[in-house]
């Protein structure tokens, strides 16, 4: 017993004097006395709290020492190799190739893509030596070759250079950019706008910069893809209504106000997402009751007119002119400056706050570089030329009238187009309605549709390939006979509801009431012959 | 007061102009063709956008000898003769990449940054609070109002409105003219503390060490320009729609050729923004089973990108290749979460040349582990192409590596070649693949013609043009181009060498050639320019005693500041000086919190004694605002101008 005392005294010695080192060295640590006393008074009072609080340090320090990220080394599902076997899984896998090469069809759907050679225009050159007219590529107002937005585009480049060289955050932002800004706000009468690079990049960032988990979307079932991937990038709550059915928008609303009120939710951003002019079938959205519903169920409107901008109106200023609305009443309203003014870019114009918000938090805004004050300019000149030429636009509405006069009797085909839009889509319509519709000619009001789900209640039914093909040999077969027209082309798959496949035509101000005609009766012959072959 | 200087330059530039005139008969044709075309107030010295402006920046500081011809305008593209002051931006193989070492500032401006970001967070709640009860109607657009939920709530703009708005008179700075070497503010006062900008009319020119404009493009002036004023009124503006649904021109096959060639790949696509190529390509490359290893700083674009592909997505340390082949280990053993299938595929995508950081990826060590891992590798190059390696074809050409072992090269002409817009490059299965799936190609707007002639001409001026021998002496030579590109088109198709120069057939016949864009001379003066002032600027302000980020050779460099009201001083010292500089300050969210800095983009376009200027300002804000806590020797400034091309032409960083 003794010897094991007498053995163990250089320990107790040892612990004894380290631990009063330890006392010394630790109230040598100025402020560690008052610690010492509120540890000793705080034991004293109630010792099962000194338990309780050397738990929650423990905790505590566990909580700190483990990584952020939550590792999957320690989730249930990781599983642990050694070296050698990470090895031998590593050369074992194998990863798919990074493309597959094109089979034989898509190789012909890339070649088909007319190659203009020299400047686009009503009348342009192709590669193959040929001369058309082109009811393809877009150029409304004719405003593509015009001779003073050259003559100002080549003053631009000499005291401008091309490229901005930079984001309009760090010294990206031209005068001239500025200016086109105005412009555009004066020309639709919103307080501000602001220029994005790309039209495609436009409203794909302009959603995302407002909605936020959380936030609820009100959207149009056939919503282009731009409108799909800001969608998609928000993550908000996106409820669908059926496409341009202001009916089923409506009851939407209603449903969407009703959860809210059971829920007791709190309020949440709110938009009804849709467009102009539909770049999927070239419908029309009849505005003044879209902004009677929104100022109703208190909904802010973004409303995409990247077809409709410069090319409806009176003076092209898009629907809110064609329908007398105000477009301060648009809380966003996005539109294609390339398309609309014949340039690049895109832009959304509306109220101060949400054009300033964009700046900050418009993504392809913050992070591209400003588009070239040349094509700036180039826009500017288009809205001048436009507000003081309005005889463009009833020159356009006059082509558009004509086309639709000779394609409107047609007997094969179907124009889910509205009549005043600039764009015309045309599908197949097949003889035996009972198996194969229109889409407007299903939607029987009997159900709705699921608000939650992207897809209709009885979507229609078509055999995409069959009728890409049909519609392929029909642009083939006008192109041969001196019409450019374009296949409207979707990425299969990829859209959220497929489309149906048609030839879209673009009417342009830049061609006579003739041609138009003539191109039209070609369009019209081709379709005959393409189709009757099939009957 | 500056007349007599004026008189002098205004004399020496007549000279100048005589003597180009009579140059020797070989290049006169076309140098006269598109002199004639800028017109009679063709002037290299005097730019008269900004009347109103009087400063230094005009007129060289060394005016030129009577035997040195320059045929830029001074303030876009600076004069410089001086051949020594001229470097060529490569690896040097066998040895290892190394950026520099990030040094961590001394613990009292660590913490300082710290405190100064909880003030003023403090004092921004505290406005708020006081704000909100004493004038309501200032916080009405934060608050939901009648019925509807406030578009931007007070608690997410906070950061915007009580920390961005103190400093915004740094951002965002409207300017005019051509952002080259110099450039002209529009200035403007706030009289509510920035909220809101108002211009005063009046114009400062300054010193631009922000655009990016690595290779000085960005020219008013010069055969590029002359080139797309051909285009602009040949072409118009405009392309007219998607490139699948009639808006291909035969430009975009012309610039997509060269393209490929000029990237040494096989086919290559254009997209029209840069921001684009990025955010819709990526979908078209992986889906949902794939994954995406990225850096941790890649570019918003690519994280966009990605987002919207559906793709996992794993991030490693920046740069950092123990992390990558580590995470690399981990993801293939693993394979998919939940399921352990394995990868489709795994796409890594890196940057080439990062612009927050200035860093170059460790390329040599990812083509390692490309071998051994088998992942596609997509680089960014954003920043590099064109700034990098010895015949500006980005970070391949940098370290000697053939891009064709290179999956996917991306890129955009916004920063190099003085246009707008992007390109990805690989095989052409891929490109054809990416043409028809990528969301660009079907709906977005294709790029306008005056933007590829950008792209056509500076990319070939770097690449120097192959003339078919006995056809080269001949005086007319445009117009024989013209006869002879339509007969026989690949007589004189060189082969495909990389890195090869631009045939002439690739070209528009259009297109005016000034001489020094067919030898290459331009382009390759601007290369060995760029990388000069690069070295000099790196190496000087290291051996000034300020901590930089990133490499030698990158013409990003990142100064760090830390504090964030260093920040707004810097730049606003920056401004007011004699010689006005422009300087782009970066902070959170951009860069973590306490690493706010500041960050110079140079240019071919600068002389040495722009550098200089830059290096004095430096040094003497940097005493002001004390910022000089780098480790290593330091030199005095006067040894840094004065020892500069040894500065730059040593090995190593002593």
């Amino acid at each position: 017993m003794s010897g094991t005392t007498s053995t163990l005294e250089p320990l107790f010695t040892f612990v004894t004097s380290s631990y009063a080192a330890l006392e010394t060295n630790f109230f040598k640590i100025p402020g560690s006395a008052v610690v010492a006393r509120y540890v000793k008074s705080s034991h004293q009072n109630d010792p099962g709290r000194t338990l309780l609080e050397v738990i929650l340090i423990i905790f505590a320090v566990r909580t700190l020492l483990q990584s952020r990220t939550r590792a999957d080394h320690s989730g249930k599902h990781f599983i642990q190799f050694d070296e050698k076997e990470i090895d031998d899984l590593v050369d074992e896998w194998t990863p798919e190739p990074l493309a597959q090469p094109l089979t034989q069809q898509e190789k012909a759907d890339l070649a088909c893509a007319p190659i203009i050679v020299g400047p686009n225009g009503p009348k342009p050159k192709l590669s193959t030596g040929k001369t058309v007219t082109n009811l393809a590529s877009y150029n409304f107002t004719g405003l593509s070759g015009n001779t003073i937005i050259k003559e100002r585009a080549i003053e631009t480049l000499r005291k401008y250079g091309l490229g901005s060289c930079g984001p309009p955050g760090f010294y990206g932002t031209q005068d001239v950019h500025i200016q086109l800004e105005r412009d555009i706000a004066d020309f639709l009468g919103t307080e501000a706008a602001i220029l994005y690079s790309q039209a495609f990049s436009t409203i794909s960032s302009a959603i995302p910069a407002f909605c936020k988990r959380g936030d609820v979307i009100v959207a149009d079932r056939g919503v282009n893809f731009a409108i799909q991937k800001g969608l998609q990038i928000s993550r908000c709550t996106v409820r669908w209504y059926d496409h341009n059915d202001l009916e089923s928008l409506e009851q939407v609303l209603e449903s969407v106000e009703k959860e809210r009120r059971k829920k007791k939710a709190p309020l949440t951003r709110r938009f009804i997402v849709t467009e102009g002019i539909f770049d999927h079938d070239g419908a029309m959205s009849d505005l003044p009751k879209l902004v009677e519903l929104k100022e109703k169920y208190k909904y802010r409107l973004i409303l995409d007119e990247s077809v409709s901008f410069g090319s409806v109106g009176r003076t092209g200023r898009g629907l809110t002119e064609l329908y007398n609305v105000p477009a301060s009443q648009v809380d966003m309203l996005v539109g294609s400056v390339a398309n609309g003014l014949s340039s690049c870019g895109g832009f959304c114009a509306g109220s101060h706050v949400v054009v300033n918000h964009q700046r900050i938090n418009g993504t392809s805004f913050v992070f591209s570089a400003s588009m070239p004050a040349t094509l700036s300019v180039a826009a500017s000149e288009g809205i001048n030329i436009l507000r003081n030429t309005p005889s463009i636009l009833s020159t356009l509405q006059d082509n558009v009238r004509a086309v639709r006069a000779v394609l409107d009797r047609v007997e094969c085909i179907s124009i889910p187009s509205h009549s005043a839009s600039p764009i015309i889509h045309i599908n197949i319509r097949w003889p035996s309605p009972a198996t194969l519709q229109l889409p407007s000619a299903t939607s029987s009001p009997t159900k709705p549709s699921n608000p939650l789900s992207v897809l209709p209640r009885d979507p229609p039914q078509f055999d995409v390939e069959l009728e890409e093909r049909l519609l392929q040999d029909v642009v083939d077969e006008a192109l041969a006979q001196g019409v450019m027209i374009t296949r409207a082309r979707r990425l299969r798959g990829q859209e959220l509801v497929d489309v149906r496949p048609s030839v879209r035509l673009a009417i342009s101000a830049a061609l006579t009431r003739k041609e138009c005609e003539k191109a039209a009766n070609t369009v019209k012959a081709a379709f005959v012959k393409v189709l009757g072959k099939r009957r | 007061m500056s007349t007599a200087a004026s008189y002098l330059s205004a004399v020496s530039e007549a000279d100048a102009r005589a003597r180009a005139h009579g140059g020797t008969p070989n290049s006169t044709p076309a140098l006269s063709l598109s002199s004639s075309l800028t017109g009679s107030s063709e002037d290299t010295v005097l730019d008269d956008t900004g009347a109103d402006v009087v400063d230094a920046l005009l007129y060289p500081r060394v005016p030129p000898t009577s035997e040195q011809v320059f045929t830029t305008v001074h303030t876009e593209f600076g004069h410089c003769a001086n051949e020594k002051y001229r470097f060529t931006s490569q690896h040097r193989a066998g040895t290892p990449y190394k950026s520099n070492p990030e040094q961590d500032p001394p613990y009292y401006i660590v913490l300082t940054t710290y405190l100064s970001y909880l003030m003023v967070i403090c004092l921004g709640h505290l406005r708020d609070f006081i704000g909100k009860r004493m004038r309501p109607s200032r916080y009405k657009h934060l608050m939901a109002q009648n019925g509807y939920a406030a578009l931007n709530s007070d608690f997410d703009s906070f950061y915007t409105r009580r920390l961005k708005t103190r400093i915004d008179d740094c951002f965002s700075h409207p300017v005019t003219g051509v952002p080259g070497r110099t450039i002209v503010l529009l200035d403007r006062y706030s009289p509510d503390y920035n909220v809101t900008m108002i211009p005063t009319g009046t114009r400062t020119r300054a010193l631009n060490i922000s655009s990016y404009n690595y290779l000085g493009f960005a020219q008013g002036k010069g055969a590029c320009a002359d080139a797309v004023e051909e285009s602009v009124i040949r072409y118009g503006v405009c392309a007219g729609g998607t490139r699948l649904e009639g808006g291909t021109l035969d430009l975009h096959l012309q610039a997509e050729a060269l393209v490929a060639r000029f990237i040494g790949m096989e086919d290559a696509l254009i997209s029209s923004m840069g921001f684009a190529t990025n955010s819709t390509i990526i979908p078209a490359l992986v889906t949902k089973g794939c994954l995406v290893v990225s850096d941790e700083y890649n570019h918003a674009s690519i994280r966009y990108g990605v987002r919207l592909s559906g793709a996992s997505v794993r991030m490693f340390k920046h740069n950092d290749m123990q992390s990558l082949e580590t995470l690399l280990r981990e993801v293939i053993s693993q394979g998919q979460p939940k399921t352990h299938r394995p990868w489709k595929k795994i796409l890594l995508i890196v940057e080439g040349l990062y612009s927050m950081e200035g860093t170059l990826v460790n390329l040599p060590v990812v083509m390692e582990l490309k071998k051994k891992y088998k992942f596609y590798l997509f680089i960014d190059e954003a920043h590099s192409i064109g700034a990098l390696g010895p015949h500006g074809r980005g970070v391949a050409d940098y370290f000697g590596i053939n891009p064709r072992s290179i999956d996917i090269l991306m890129g955009t002409f916004t920063k190099s070649f003085g246009a707008a817009g992007g390109y990805i490059a690989g095989n052409k299965a891929l490109v054809d693949r990416l043409r028809l799936r990528g969301h660009s190609g079907t709906y977005a707007e294709a790029m306008a013609p005056p933007v590829l002639t950008q792209v056509i001409a500076s990319m070939s001026s770097i690449m120097g043009v192959t003339i078919p021998v006995e056809k080269s002496s001949s005086p007319a030579l445009p117009l024989l181009r013209a006869s002879s590109v339509d007969t026989h088109v690949s007589e004189f198709e060189p082969e495909c060498a990389y890195p090869g120069t631009a045939p002439v057939s690739a070209l528009p016949v259009w297109m005016p050639l000034a001489p020094t864009l067919v030898d290459g001379s331009d382009g390759q003066m601007r290369l060995r320019r760029l990388a000069f002032n690069t070295r000099y600027l790196n190496r000087g302000l290291r051996k000034l005693g300020f901590i930089t980020y990133g490499h030698d050779d990158s013409p990003v460099v990142p100064l760090l500041l830390f504090g964030p009201g260093k920040m707004a001083v810097f730049s606003r010292m920056m401004r007011t000086r004699a010689t006005p500089i422009v300087i782009v300050v970066v902070a959170y969210p951009a860069t973590p919190l306490v690493l706010s800095r500041v960050r110079f983009c140079l240019s071919a376009a600068h002389t040495k004694e722009d550098v200089d200027m830059v290096l004095t300002a430096c040094d003497e804000i940097g005493d002001f605002l004390d910022l000089k806590h780098g480790a290593g020797e330091r030199w005095p400034l006067q040894e840094i101008i004065d020892r500069a091309v040894e500065l730059v032409n040593m090995p190593e960083a002593p």
